[in-house]
This record gives structure tokens, sequence and C-alpha cells, in this order.
């Protein structure tokens, strides 16, 4: 099957219901996406899909053909970050970090459709995303900083 | 042809097997007239135990729009986890839109823990078919009011249950998650029984 990845168009040759996370990670090497629990716990292996935050330890590699998969790696580069990236960097937010992937994701995908999100939006959104180091503080503050910029930009 | 395959396997390996494909439903009421109200308020209180089970009440929730979650590492039924709330959209478009984890798919369910998936976009019931919590007879006066069960005949109830996906998730959720009581055409039936009674409450008089 096809599956197109940060813009990119793959040839993989996978089981149908293999979840789009080993499909990522174990076939294409896009190793931005994390594994955390592995049944939509943690948020941890968040992408876009057609610009939707989705978890993709839940979703089968033949429900994903067609759409635009963006990851952490697609979202920004090093030279021109997203307004989540930058903000992630300005605020020091990541601790280990492994949870910090989808957490961009999901805040960037919050931020298409919530330009001002208050602290409740934010609470409501960014808890399906763990963070054992419990960086949530820096985060809520981080998404404000990124959601002003993308507002004067 | 894969369903088949998948079935062949599933037995072979002793596995329960559980779709979230739906099943085939008989819509067959009784007769006209040949129902009593004894035998309609019977079926009823059939249904009233498939409407308030978890499966389905946990679905039917009120203007907070939070679902509940229960099985059996849970005890009582409690809000859904990740502080997840459905919206006025009742399918998260304002904040986690249910489909982030409840992928439109048909397929096997029987991952503890993971989200449950069928073939049609996860959500909650309309808020005017809140439930959870009710009694017997406050579900039973809603679910005959036109205007809180989105304007259906009994027929267009046992409509709804044919071809609404999520809704047959109930008795096969997999995953160990308990199934509501009886099965999806004993509900069917139940209702069409119900409905040739005349849709009757115990409140009647």
């Amino acid at each position: 099957m096809q599956l197109t990845v940060n813009g990119q168009v793959h040839e993989v040759d996978v089981e149908d219901d293999m979840p789009l996370l080993w499909v990522l990670r174990d076939e294409l090497g896009v190793t931005g996406v994390k594994y955390g629990c592995g049944v939509a716990q943690c948020g941890a292996c968040t992408v876009h899909l057609d610009g939707m935050a989705v978890r993709s330890c839940q979703i089968a590699a033949m429900s994903a053909e067609g759409a635009e998969i963006t990851t952490i790696e697609g979202l920004g580069t090093p030279g021109t970050l997203h307004a989540v990236q930058e903000a992630w960097i300005e605020h020091q937010v990541a601790q280990c970090g492994y949870c910090q992937s989808g957490q961009i994701m999901q805040a960037a995908s919050m931020l298409d459709f919530n330009a001002e999100p208050t602290d409740e939006d934010i609470d409501l959104v960014m808890s399906g995303n763990l963070c054992r180091c419990g960086t949530y503080p820096r985060i809520r503050a981080a998404i404000k900083t990124a959601a002003a910029k993308l507002r004067e930009a | 042809m894969r369903k088949i395959a998948i079935a062949a396997a599933a037995m072979l390996l002793g596995a329960p097997l559980v779709w979230a494909a739906g099943e085939n439903v008989v819509i067959e009421p009784p007769a006209e007239g040949s129902v009593t109200r004894e035998d309609g308020l019977a079926a009823w209180d059939r249904i009233f135990e498939v409407a308030s089970h978890p499966r389905c009440s946990n679905c039917h929730v009120g203007e907070d729009n939070v679902p509940m979650w229960s099985g059996p590492s849970y005890g009582e039924a409690r809000p859904h986890g990740m502080n997840i709330n459905a919206g006025e959209s009742r399918i998260g478009l304002e904040y986690v839109t249910c489909a982030t984890c409840h992928f439109e798919r048909a397929g096997l369910n029987d991952v503890p823990h993971a989200a449950p998936q069928v073939a049609m976009a996860w959500q909650l019931a309309p808020v005017e078919a809140e439930w959870f919590g009710k009694s017997s007879d406050e579900i039973c006066n809603q679910l005959r009011d036109p205007d809180r069960n989105g304007n259906r005949t009994f027929l267009d109830l046992a409509a709804h249950l044919d071809h609404d996906l999520i809704l047959h998730w109930a008795w096969n959720p997999g995953g160990g998650r308990e199934p509501a009581p009886y099965s999806l055409q004993a509900h069917v039936d139940d209702v069409l029984t119900w409905g040739v009674a005349g849709m009757p409450c115990a409140n009647d008089g």
C-alpha cells in the first residue's frame, strides 16, 4: 500500500491492520513519533491525519492510505519551526522529552481550530497526553505563547 | 472474504470472535393488536435492562457532555479518563474528537483498555436522549416522545438499532467488557413488541 508521510509517498508492504505507529517507526524509520502504551491511553504516538490529531497506535495502516500523515518531523524543520515548537524551546518545556512530540502534535492541532485557548480549553484538550515528568505548567504556558505568535502571524 | 478468513483463524486459535462491523437484524413486528399491554410492559422491562446497561447508558449522558466509563476494573461508572469532553458537538470537535482514538473502522475490539472502534463515527447520543442514571419510567416516556427520540416511531427506533452500527457494539464490546443483556435481535424484537402494544409505560395509570 502507499502511505503519504510528511509529503512523501512511501510504498510499504505490511499487513492491512498493522498499527500506523509500527509502520512509521519500524518500516519507515520515522522515529519522532513515540510508542508509549499502545492502547490510546497516553498520547505519545499522536500524529496528524489530514490535519486532525490522532493516536497512531489505534489506526490500521490501511485506514491511513490516501490521507496526509504528518509527524513531528513534518510539522516544522530546524530552520522553520512551527510556532508550537518555537514556544517549546522558549519555555524549555521538555524534561525527559519522551512525550513531547505527541504533546506538540496535539497542541498544534488544537491551535488550528482554537486560536485563543483558555486554561480550561488547554486542560480539556491536553489531558490525553501524559507527561510523567509533570511539565504541565510549562506545556500550558508554551501553548499560550504559541497561540499568541500564531495570532500575530 | 477477509471476514471469513479472520473468523476461521479466530476459531482455530480459540479466540472470542468480536465484530465491530455490525450484524444482520430482522425487523418483523408482531401483528397489530396481537400484543397485550401486559406483554408490552414486560418487553419494556427488558428494554430498560438494555438501555440502563453501562454499554448503552454511558454514552447517553447530559449537558456536561462527559462520557462515562465502566468495566470489570472500574467498579461504579465514572467519567471517561483523560478529562474527555465531547462538547456540544457530541463528537468532541471542540476539544479532542472521539475519532482521535475511536477511529472509524470495522474490526476486532479484542485489546483490553484500547479504544473501541466501529464502522461509524464514535459519538455520544444527542443530549435530548440523556438517560444515564434515569429511572425506567423516565426513559420509557423519553423513548416514546418524538421530541426526545429523534421524531421516531417504534419502527423507526427498530430501524435505528439496525443501521446505527455503534449500537451493535453494545452486544459485542470486546476487550473483556460486559456486553449489554440479551442480544441485538432480541432487543429489536422487544422494541417491536412494545411498539405494537402502544408503547406503554408503567406510570400510565
